[in-house]
């Protein structure tokens, strides 16, 4: 049996990467920070709009989200001590709540991704999300937060730079269309059986997979969220349907023409029983999430809130082929890169 | 020269099949045509249920005459065909290494490996093999490195049979070993290959109800303290590092599985249970949630570092769990003091998909690191033809509980 370099499996003919030299002269790359600098406009006047209070929040901590589907974390030695480089701000979110009732930050997050997503075309090891967290909100109103934000972020890149996005061939008149629809809903039980249906294999236990978010996102007529994904499919912090065990009160937003994932969100756990138990749930240790315990187990609000990852907006919004095309020192899974 | 040995289990004869291989299944060539042998008089290492059942042929063999009409020939023992596939492992033998973990005399693991990967049997990496020893090779710790325990197991390799599963507990988690495997290069050729699973620990064969113990230095007490509970056994007695068995539910075991299989699409989901009084309902919940295998240890298995209490008192003994387990609803895997064909067979015809090498492959590898274990297969896959064609199977995963017969019938 030879060893193979990891290396090997990105396909660099499928997805080249350009020098960054290269990528970051391009007009392209010009259009799309000038497009995505629109989408986090728009995406801050529609977050005011809601009365959320924008955040900056720590890169840095001796826990993060443990995430799910593999990605590995970025260890920092800290005076000796393990921390982490944040995944996502989930925890930070939670706990913010107790000093104002609806949140946002964009956030840089960094995700060890497995290498076979260096080929999906929507994944990228270093990436920002538009976070939000919303106390006293029920999953319904985070999904609505979230359309009325896509929307409007859509809007105001149509309203400011229709000729860049020309230019990037991607017809304003068709964005606006998709965005002006109000977006579908289906469950993640509903999903997998059109793609049973359709002769595509996919376990009714756990998340979708990324040929067939692809498959379903191609397919669609505008963007469209996923509900009641399966418990063993998500984080702890994901809160478990009271009213039908091992569903999740959680959602994705899924873009049409191929593009999938732009968000996922969720009611959350708030309790700190509950908490602790959905950690063990999901195989982690309580021990390590000490100062996050402390905090939950004197309460916190309940909540539901979303994240936003920008550079997968910005690809849909901007039309291009791949999500590295959207940050301007662009990082897949297992290529080195600056 | 060999420091490493295994009171109560049968260390002589282990190390002589290590040695001499399958002609150590028959008494010593030189006393042929001058001593007569039966059963072995004195049961010098106590036996337990497994030990008291006997594979007992009948007279009238539909199978063998199915097999002779195939052949055109009588069918030998030779004919008996041992491959078999479980946990979503092919393997020439039905056989795997059994989870060696962090204890020190583990540490052979890379010549086990490399022996283990040669015959293509699936071999198991214990818990704390990585928070312990640390991931990649450094200096004076380079062999006792998980990537480099999977690293000599997949250059000796061949195509098609074997894999490795590695397991992961609760401090483990900490360290995100699962994680960090799955876009490990050391690893990739296992997963593309659908070789790699990872196997879910619920708790020790040797202490059930605890987790790992492990003797450590001074140093390596510090550098852990942080992860793990270390306990000072008496006033300047040794340090013992603790790890938690983690705590499950019913619930808490079919998410940890969900997990898993949501997270690790192209390895495989073992779960590995002890020898508990639940273990039954434990396996079935595991199989229901999508677990490719089950492992149980019987309570007279386990390599690591256990209080003798545990040892003589604690847990089912693997008969009995095995008989609680009744017929698995999927692939079962057993290990407690198996290191010869009978034994071997027995686990079979219980329900068991295959069976686990702990200590023997330990003691194999120290009798000669480069085929001591090569050669114990080789002695249990003689002894295993046979036995299989005596009670007229030709194929080793027809055996069933029609072929044991136990003194409490």
């Amino acid at each position: 049996m030879t060893m193979q370099s990891v290396l090997s499996r990105v396909d660099t003919e499928t997805h080249p990467l350009p020098t960054p030299r290269d990528h970051i002269t391009s007009e392209r790359t010009r259009s799309m920070i000038r497009i995505q600098q629109a989408l986090l406009a728009g995406a801050r006047e529609a977050l005011a709009r809601e009365g959320a209070v924008e955040l900056l929040h720590p890169v840095i901590g001796p826990v993060t989200d443990p995430g799910s589907r593999g990605a590995k974390q970025v260890d920092v030695d800290y005076y000796g001590n393990r921390y982490k480089l944040m995944t996502s701000s989930i925890l930070y979110k939670q706990t913010s709540l107790l000093a104002f009732d609806r949140i946002f930050l964009i956030a840089p997050n960094v995700r060890l991704e497995p290498i076979e997503t260096s080929s999906t075309r929507r994944h990228l090891t270093e990436f920002h999300q538009i976070d939000v967290e919303l106390a006293g909100a029920t999953r319904d109103d985070a999904m609505a937060v979230a359309e009325r934000l896509v929307r409007h972020a859509v809007a105001t890149v149509v309203d400011r730079h229709s000729g860049l996005l020309e230019s990037l061939g991607r017809d304003p008149e068709v964005l606006s269309a998709f965005a002006a629809r109000p977006f579908g809903r289906v469950t993640h039980a509903e999903v997998v059986t059109e793609l049973h249906r359709i002769g595509h294999s996919q376990s009714t236990g756990t998340e979708i997979e990324w040929d067939a978010e692809e498959l379903i996102s191609s397919t669609a007529n505008g963007p469209f969220f996923v509900t009641d994904y399966p418990k063993g499919s998500r984080g702890f912090y994901d809160r478990e349907n009271p009213e039908e065990a091992s569903r999740l009160l959680n959602f994705d937003l899924i873009a049409p023409e191929g593009c999938g994932e732009l968000c996922s969100g969720s009611e959350r756990e708030y309790e700190y029983a509950k908490i602790v138990t959905r950690m063990r749930e999901t195989g982690e240790n309580p021990a390590k999430y000490a100062w996050y315990l402390d905090v939950i187990r004197q309460g916190i609000p309940a909540s539901a809130g979303f994240g936003i990852g920008l550079e997968r907006l910005t690809r849909w919004v901007a039309g291009l082929d791949s999500v590295w095309e959207a940050n301007a020192y662009p990082k897949l899974p297992g290529v080195v890169s600056p | 020269m060999n420091t490493l040995h295994a009171p109560g289990f049968p260390e002589a004869e282990v190390r002589d099949r290590a040695a001499r291989g399958a002609a150590a299944v028959f008494p010593p060539t030189n006393r042929y045509g001058t001593a007569v042998f039966g059963e072995d008089p004195d049961d010098r290492y106590g036996g337990d249920a497994l030990d008291a059942m006997r594979l007992v042929p009948p007279v009238f063999m539909p199978h063998r005459l199915a097999r002779l009409i195939e052949l055109g020939r009588e069918p030998l023992f030779s004919d008996v065909s041992l491959e078999c596939r479980f946990g979503g492992m092919r393997s020439p033998v039905p056989v795997y290494v059994s989870a060696l973990g962090s204890t020190r005399v583990a540490a052979d693991g890379v010549d086990l490996a490399r022996q283990a990967g040669r015959i293509g049997l699936p071999m198991v990496i214990g818990e704390n093999v990585a928070p312990m020893n640390g991931f990649r090779p450094e200096r004076d710790a380079q062999h006792k490195t998980l990537s480099a325990r999977i690293q000599a197991y997949t250059e000796e390799l061949p195509d098609g049979v074997g894999g490795v599963c590695v397991q992961q507990s609760t401090e483990d988690a900490d360290t995100e070993v699962w994680n960090f495997l799955y876009s490990d290069p050391v690893v990739e050729p296992l997963l593309s290959s659908g070789r790699l699973a990872f196997e879910l620990k619920t708790g020790q064969g040797a202490k059930p109800g605890l987790g790992g113990l492990t003797l450590v230095d001074d140093a390596t007490a510090e550098r852990l303290g942080g992860r793990f509970a270390v306990e000072s056994l008496g006033e300047d007695g040794p340090l013992l590092r603790c790890a938690s068995p983690g705590t499950f539910t019913e619930e808490i075991l079919r998410q940890q599985v969900h997990l898993i299989r949501n997270n690790y699409p192209r390895a495989h989901c073992w779960v590995k249970l002890p020898p508990a009084r639940d273990v039954a309902e434990a396996a079935e919940v595991a199989w229901r949630a999508g677990a490719a295998a089950v492992t149980v240890d019987g309570a007279e298995g386990g390599t690591g570092w256990a209080p003798s209490g545990f040892l003589r008192h604690v847990g089912l003994p693997l008969a009995q769990v095995l008989r609680r387990i009744g017929t698995p609803a999927g692939d079962l895997l057993a290990s407690g003091r198996v290191w010869e064909g009978t034994r071997t067979a027995k686990l079979l015809a219980s329900g068991a998909a295959a069976a686990g090498l702990g200590r023997a492959a330990l003691l194999a590898v120290s009798e000669d690191p480069e085929a001591g274990l090569c050669r114990l297969i080789d002695a249990l896959a003689l002894e295993l033809r046979m036995l299989t064609s005596a009670v007229g199977h030709y194929d080793v995963t027809r055996l069933s509980s029609d072929d044991l017969w136990s003194p409490h019938d």
